[in-house]
């Protein structure tokens, strides 16, 4: 049984994120958008400080700058769209999606300790680890 | 999804719709027993409602464990559960989670994160209940990070909206 309400929902979703990712290729990423609150706060990188300016590094086909900006993030992103695309279509139907994106029973465990090894490790001041912050 | 159900008058739950499918396989929950969910006019027997009939038939029939059926009564308790059909339905928001930790920029998705790696691990040491209520744990944070996340970017436009008209 597919939901009408949650075909619009999703088909509104993706087309508001499609119109935001070319208004933010055009506009560049020192828009009028917030940076991060956790770095303003504290001054620290977070795991996804770095992400707009490396998602419009994307959008214009500089991987290489895109990966300097954030790169657990550029890695974690292709698995995203699809993993979570396949969730969104489970939920239009609402039933489990014909297939998912599993990554086992500790799958899981290594990108929650990847993200906050990553969370650290790009806020310590000695080489290597200073190339994981965004320039 | 949250379902409602009634046994001998009494209203029961709300339970997720992979733990009523599995009371349904079991026999708690009977195809003339009402069930309803948010959204439906009124409370229907569980038979007449296909997305849980389609679900309860792909189901195999519960472990029998009386002494009739043959099967040893000293059976490990998770025997009937690893790798049920349940299991597949219990979704495990890794991927939700791992979007609003990148877009919202916020350390809240990390927890979010922490239980969407338990439900798989739990699963696969058929511990169904305690991969539901990561699930559910996974979930509520996901929605926190999300609602965290938008209303920094609102106030934040509020706040940019408001300097520019004192000037």
């Amino acid at each position: 049984m597919i939901h009408r309400k949650r075909v619009i929902g999703a088909g509104l979703g993706v087309l508001g994120l499609v119109v935001a990712l070319y208004v933010l290729r055009q506009v560049g990423p020192d828009g009028w958008w917030p940076g991060c609150t956790f770095r303003k706060l504290t001054g620290l990188n977070c795991p996804g400080c770095g992400m707009t300016r490396a998602t419009v590094a994307a959008l214009h086909g500089q991987l290489g700058a895109a990966w300097r900006f954030n790169p657990l993030g550029m890695l974690l992103l292709p698995l995203v769209i699809l993993g979570g695309g396949l969730e969104l279509l489970g939920w239009v139907r609402d039933r489990p999606p014909p297939w998912r994106l599993r990554l086992g029973a500790y799958g899981g465990w290594v990108i929650a300790v990847a993200v906050i090894a990553f969370w650290i490790l790009r806020n310590l001041p000695w080489w290597p680890c200073p190339l994981l912050a965004p320039p | 999804m949250q379902w409602y159900y009634s046994k001998n008058g009494t209203q029961l739950g709300p339970v997720e719709q992979g733990e009523l499918v599995a009371r349904m396989a079991t026999g708690e929950v009977t195809a003339s027993d009402l069930v309803w969910r948010e959204g439906m006019a009124d409370w229907t027997p569980s038979g007449q409602i296909n997305e849980l009939r389609v679900l309860v038939a792909a189901a195999p029939p519960p472990l029998q464990l009386s002494d009739e059926s043959g099967v040893s009564p000293y059976a490990p308790p998770h025997a009937g559960t690893q790798g049920s059909p349940y299991a597949a339905l219990i979704p495990n928001y890794l991927w939700q989670s791992i979007v609003v930790t990148i877009f919202c920029c916020w350390p809240l998705g990390i927890p979010a994160i922490v239980y969407a790696a338990k439900v798989d691990s739990l699963k696969a040491r058929g511990d169904i209940a305690g991969a539901m209520a990561a699930s559910a744990s996974a979930k509520t944070w996901c929605w926190v990070t999300f609602g965290v996340g938008l209303a920094v970017v609102l106030i934040y436009l509020l706040a940019a909206a408001g300097a520019a008209n004192l000037r």
